[in-house]
């Protein structure tokens, strides 16, 4: 028993200098390099454990411009078998219903996989629509925002899925696509013999050519939502009251305020 | 066109309709124009949740009831919904953000075709087109989202975005549909639901909440943070590093990825300000913060601000108020 593994992942600007210290777990502001959409390293980790239990390989699917194979590298030297990165003029300006498309074919067409994986969502565009869109597409099986998973023969996995209010216990049959949150794993760090490894690894490129593809339904043409406007909202700082002198002090000084507001 | 439909799908977690669903219908009545606004409900056999959802007035609830829709799967769903919209031909879909309206939703958009906007702030017509205002970037940056030429439009809402109102006369239909094809999903099943004692839910519904940062991770400082809590009836949050410390979890997490928090009474403990963070309180009343650093961007947040240490802050508390 082996598993053949997709996992999508997409590399997200740090424009918004979101980029977490692994260590401090501090916010790093970084140069202007893309990273890696962070909960897709919980993803490739939730892969690189199955892979471990029941051997197999992992091939990471990335669908968007050149330099996305920098995150592409980087998924390599985390572990992963190899690498298909889905890049052509064709394809820019995708909504999550065109991605979701573009992605459904290429894993059609690597041809046998067992499982797709994603993360929960990307840190930029936030959607979290993508996973169960591939997964309509192909017709599988899907679950999302999945915090445990537990293989028993391989081929049929119990996950554990968080509600805002309520845990699921649910179980499927490969093939499946699953949505992995952040509390399922801590992603490892790449192995300096990984990351040697990773550069003899192949990144294979494909565009509209590669695939079987209805062009009404790639790009921007294949996008039924428009971005009609972009803006950074002015946040307008509350007029804050400093409370002086001692924490004593300050504190009456408080509840009298909130007395005055029925908030005790 | 009159008969436009504006559909909200009734998220329901172990029998109960969340609230996301009633604030749904608030605000969609609000902006309806002279659409209707119509609830889809899908419930087992021995339920009447049309009852409480009636509150909300709107024009029409739409009820499959089926015993397989205790514990349906997300495709099962989606199917469900694709039948009904093909019937009816909605103008607009509506869903709460929550886990289960970002599955449900992506996978009816699929089978569809049609454009969907993720986490809407707000919500607008113009003429026809739904305009869908969202954020991006850890809500530093908003965008406005149309779909021009794809029906129905859809999109989930973050839910506590708009409040709930009651409706005193309300004159809505229930329409029974009992002719649906079930198609059972196969290779996939819910084998267990519990619920969550959730301190998540209790502390995104608590009318007080006492927010711990970095600055106040200490044994002591937590501990005298409990004590102060338990005397003001508040609820314990946290930021995201807290989330580490054994006393809490992801669950207790406010902000961009963990809860939205409403309360009255809102209490800052050693908390910095970072944007994933504030995006979580906005919708506070009143807002107090403590921290030792006067630069702090949380006192921009703030109604009242006290520069100083959070345990010599919360021990004055604790005593004043003794
Ligand atoms: C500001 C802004 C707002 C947007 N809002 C919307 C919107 O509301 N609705 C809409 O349909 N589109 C929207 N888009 C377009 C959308 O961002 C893209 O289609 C897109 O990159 C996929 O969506 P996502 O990033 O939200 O992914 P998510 O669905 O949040 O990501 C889930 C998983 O899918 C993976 N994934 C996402 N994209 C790719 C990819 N290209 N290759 C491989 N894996 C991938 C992620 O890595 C992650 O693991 C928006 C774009 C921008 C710039
Ligand atoms: C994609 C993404 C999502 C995120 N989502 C969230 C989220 O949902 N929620 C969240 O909280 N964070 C989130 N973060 C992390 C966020 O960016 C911040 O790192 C985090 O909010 C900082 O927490 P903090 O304020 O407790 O810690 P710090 O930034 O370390 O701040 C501690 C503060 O305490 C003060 N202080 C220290 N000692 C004392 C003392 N003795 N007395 C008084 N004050 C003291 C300091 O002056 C400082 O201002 C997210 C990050 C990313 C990248």
């Amino acid at each position: 028993m082996s598993l053949k593994i997709v996992v999508c992942i997409k590399q997200v600007p740090v424009s918004n200098n979101l980029k977490i210290d692994p260590i401090t777990k501090n916010l790093i502001r970084s140069g202007e390099q893309g990273i890696m959409n962070p909960y897709d390293k919980n993803a490739i980790e939730a892969a690189l454990r199955l892979k471990d239990e029941w051997g197999g390989e992992i091939i990471l699917l990335s669908m968007g411009p050149q330099d996305f194979e920098i995150t592409l590298r980087e998924g390599l030297a985390m572990g992963c078998d190899g690498a298909v990165l889905l890049s052509s003029r064709q394809f820019g300006g995708a909504d999550t219903l065109a991605t979701g498309y573009v992605l459904s074919q290429a894993i059609k067409k690597i041809g046998n996989v067992d499982l797709v994986l994603f993360g929960r969502q990307s840190v930029d565009a936030d959607t979290s629509q993508v996973g169960p869109i591939v997964s309509e597409f192909l017709n599988w099986p899907q679950v999302t925002f999945v915090s445990e998973l537990h293989s028993h023969s391989g081929k049929t996995i119990t996950a554990t899925r968080l509600l805002e209010n309520m845990q699921q216990k649910i179980e499927f049959q490969l093939p499946a696509v699953i949505t992995v949150r952040r509390e399922m794993n801590e992603p490892r760090y790449p192995t300096p013999r990984n990351i040697q490894q990773s550069y003899k690894k192949d990144i294979q490129v494909w565009d509209e050519n590669n695939l079987s593809v209805d062009p009404d339904r790639i790009g921007v043409k294949g996008s039924p939502t428009i971005v009609r406007s972009v803006w950074a909202p002015e946040k307008e700082a509350k007029s804050t009251k400093y409370l002086n002198g001692s924490a004593d002090e300050a504190i009456r000084e408080l509840l009298i305020e909130l007395n005055a507001n029925n908030l005790l | 066109m009159t008969d436009q439909e504006i559909w909200i799908y009734a998220e329901k977690h172990v029998g109960i309709i969340q609230p996301v669903t009633y604030q749904l219908i608030t605000k969609a009545k609000e902006i309806a124009d002279d659409k209707k606004v119509v609830v889809i409900l899908f419930e087992a056999t021995d339920k009447n949740l049309e009852n409480n959802i009636m509150e909300y007035g709107p024009d029409e609830i739409i009820v499959v009831k089926d015993d397989r829709l205790k514990d349906a799967t997300d495709s099962e769903i989606a199917n469900l919904m694709a039948e009904l919209t093909k019937r009816r031909q909605p103008n607009s879909i509506l869903f709460g953000a929550t886990v289960v309206g970002r599955s449900i939703a992506p996978r009816l958009q699929a089978k569809l075709g049609t454009g969907l906007t993720s986490d809407c702030l707000n919500l607008a017509f113009d003429d026809d087109f739904l305009i869908q205002t969202k954020p991006s970037y850890g809500d530093n940056i908003m965008c406005e989202i149309i779909c021009p030429d794809h029906r129905p439009q859809m999109a989930s809402v973050r839910p506590n975005t708009f409040a709930a109102k009651k409706i005193s006369n309300t004159t809505t239909i229930v329409t029974e549909v009992n002719d649906l094809m079930f198609k059972e999903a196969e290779r996939v099943k819910i084998i267990e639901e519990t619920p969550l004692l959730s301190k998540s839910d209790s502390i995104a519904n608590a009318d007080r909440v006492i927010a711990l940062g970095r600055g106040a991770s200490d044994d002591k400082v937590i501990s005298l943070a409990e004590e102060l809590a338990r005397k003001l009836g508040a609820k314990i949050g946290v930021t995201r590093p807290l989330t580490d410390h054994s006393k809490f979890s992801g669950e207790d997490q406010i902000g961009q990825s963990g809860n939205t928090v409403t309360p009255k009474l809102l209490i800052n403990v050693g908390i910095h300000g970072a944007v994933q963070y504030t995006t979580g309180i906005e919708k506070s009343e009143l807002i107090i913060s403590i921290n030792k650093d006067p630069k702090a961007p949380i006192f921009k947040y703030s109604d009242f601000s006290y520069v100083g240490d959070s345990k010599d802050f919360l021990e004055g508390f604790l005593k004043v108020i003794q």
